[in-house]
């Protein structure tokens, strides 16, 4: 055996069974996609077996796009999802992480506090937040209003000051359970979960800061501001950029919470839809598949070329 | 300067106050979960009881009947083990082949695997149901789960044993090979052991991952070899009466992951970026 042929081997089942994983499936989901591929018709039997006969060209990619109403709702929602989380891990992440980037009394126990919701499965997370906390009657939400509520009709008995709390209104618990608000839900949860990771990656980024650098701009007279916006941040560009697009690509395709908060009240995202339509209608579910393919990838290039920089490295 | 040491001083006590606060609001809803499962169903939902009750652990005796726990339980560890131990048995022969003998393809190799980590599930989920329930006659057995755990985990495994790989020098295995030591033999006895500290972390972290997975688990199965993740989705609306029960079942399902992840946060950061953030 030469030098070269059992290295190439060795990685052979891998690359195979990888290939195998990604190729099948997809080529079939192409496939679906260009064919009338219903699970139940009674009028059109013949369109509930897979074959080139129901071909349907771009037909399924039309429907998907032009008559389902929901399939813009659900691109704009993913999208204003995924967002949403990026910019307030992003936010919460930094502040955290230079919060913690010193020595104090219990820095460890901090760092693992703060960790652990990242290791909560994503079933249990949004099980816990959807009916024990953010719950407008049974949850931590509706009982704290209305202990903020009792807390000001009490002071409504007092003088003088009774006047100014009777100007207050009775407060209401948000619901999270409507279409926007359930949105939020996943939101919070999501965010909740992720914060640690960005934590996580920028704290580890942070202590790899040339500090020499950082006494020379204290020597210079830089505020704690201009040090952040010139040192750090220039030094974080790297580890925002890749928080960013990993919770890109792992958002878009969320799944689970949105699952467990909606229940059907028509908060859904891209992957939620096509569930929806794979109950019957395969076609379009394999269309609008497609475009999340699309969709991930858009961003998943970017992410592979910065991945492939750093391998050179 | 009088003002600087001033300021620091005043920061000294302020910021890890603040950095205590944060890290006890974050873990508070997983304090919440813990709280709430010595509470009776009862009690879990009257204000009056929130911080003051008598503890039980009934919602911890009684786990096997209101859920049939253990079943699920240990699916979930059955599906993660082999898992995890498939995704090493195929992941460090060719992580070791691409560190110590690399072409001029392995970098595209390692990110075209990566690549297929990024493909969104949904878009493939009719397929895979078609052909594992009519085709493949595999749908809802443990084999397919360990099966798809161990792809959708594969290339994070490749590319973490990778990077730990690359830290060898490339001399001690070409030692081994003069020394007329197999393939299997360097492997075995030579780069296991001094890549330990990687291969467990490896492994800690694939099987923290195989344990949480939400889609494919909840989707490939509905019985049989459904695992915790399946079981915590199928009790989403409890209605607000089973808060207690809910909680211990929730608090023993992502407990024994959560403590193991405390053991790894470090590779974390390897794991999750491939390598980009050091």
């Amino acid at each position: 055996m030469s030098k070269r042929t059992l290295p190439r081997l060795l990685q052979t089942p891998a690359v195979i069974l990888l290939l195998i994983w990604m190729l099948v499936p997809l080529s079939m989901t192409l496939y679906f996609s260009f064919i009338r591929y219903v699970l139940n018709n009674l009028r059109r039997p013949e369109w509930t077996t897979p074959s080139f006969s129901n071909w349907r060209g771009f037909g399924n990619y039309e429907y998907v796009l032009y008559k389902a109403k929901d399939f813009w709702f659900a691109v704009n929602n993913s999208l204003f999802i995924v967002c949403s989380i990026i910019i307030l891990t992003v936010i919460l992440g930094l502040a955290i992480a230079m919060l913690v980037n010193r020595t104090f009394p219990g820095r460890g126990i901090v760092r693992v506090l703060l960790i652990s919701p990242f290791f909560v499965m994503p079933a249990v997370n949004a099980v816990l937040w959807i009916n024990m906390i953010l719950d407008p009657v049974l949850g931590l939400n509706g009982i704290a209003v209305v202990g903020i509520n009792e807390l000001i009709a009490g002071l409504r008995d007092f003088p003088v000051l009774g006047a100014f709390f009777s100007l207050w209104p009775e407060l209401t618990p948000i619901s999270f359970r409507a279409t926007q608000t359930s949105a939020y839900a996943v939101i919070i949860m999501v965010t909740w979960q992720w914060t640690p990771f960005a934590v996580l990656i920028f704290m580890t980024s942070l202590q790899s800061e040339d500090e020499q650098q950082k006494e020379a701009a204290i020597l210079d007279g830089a505020g704690a501001w201009s040090q952040f916006r010139n040192l750090t941040l220039p030094h974080l560009a790297r580890p925002i950029s890749i928080v960013v697009m990993i919770q890109a690509i792992l958002h878009l395709s969320l799944y689970a919470e949105i699952e467990i908060v909606s229940r059907g009240n028509g908060n859904k995202n891209l992957p939620y839809l096509i569930g929806e339509f794979t109950t019957n209608n395969i076609g379009a579910a394999s269309a609008a598949g497609i475009f999340a393919v699309i969709l991930a990838n858009i961003v998943a290039i970017f992410l592979l070329r910065m991945v492939g920089k750093s391998l050179m490295d | 300067m009088a003002a600087v040491t001033e300021q620091s001083r005043f920061g000294q006590v302020i910021w890890p106050v603040i950095a205590w606060i944060v890290a006890l609001i974050f873990f508070f809803p997983i304090f919440w979960m813990v709280f709430t499962s010595f509470k009776t169903d009862a009690d879990a939902v009257k204000p009056e009881h929130l911080f003051f009750f008598t503890p039980t652990l009934e919602n911890y005796t009684n786990m096997t009947e209101n859920y049939d726990y253990w079943r699920f339980a240990i699916n979930s560890v059955i599906t993660s083990t082999f898992a995890t131990a498939f995704s090493l048995f195929v992941g460090v022969p060719a992580a070791y082949a691409m560190s110590f003998t690399p072409s001029r393809h392995t970098k595209d190799i390692l990110l075209w695997m990566l690549s297929t980590k990024m493909l969104p599930a949904a878009a493939v989920l009719y397929p895979m149901t078609f052909l594992t329930k009519n085709f493949l006659n595999i749908y809802d057995t443990h084999f397919l789960v360990i099966l798809v755990l161990c792809l959708v985990n594969l290339p994070i495994v490749i590319w973490m044993l990778f990077t730990y790989f690359k830290e060898i020098p490339k001399e001690i295995i070409e030692a081994g090979k003069m020394d007329g030591v197999s393939t299997w033999g360097e492997i075995k006895d030579i780069l296991i052991p001094l890549a330990w500290g990687g291969v467990a972390s490896t492994a800690l972290l694939c099987f923290i991952f195989c344990w949480n997975e939400a889609y494919w688990t909840v989707r490939l199965t509905t019985t049989d070899a459904a695992t915790l993740s399946k079981l915590i989705e199928g009790n989403r609306a409890p209605e607000g009466l089973f808060f207690g029960r809910l909680s211990a079942v929730s608090t023993a399902a992502v407990g024994p992951i959560v403590v193991l992840g405390w053991f790894c946060q470090k590779q974390l950061v390897q794991g999750l970026t491939f390598g980009a953030v050091k």
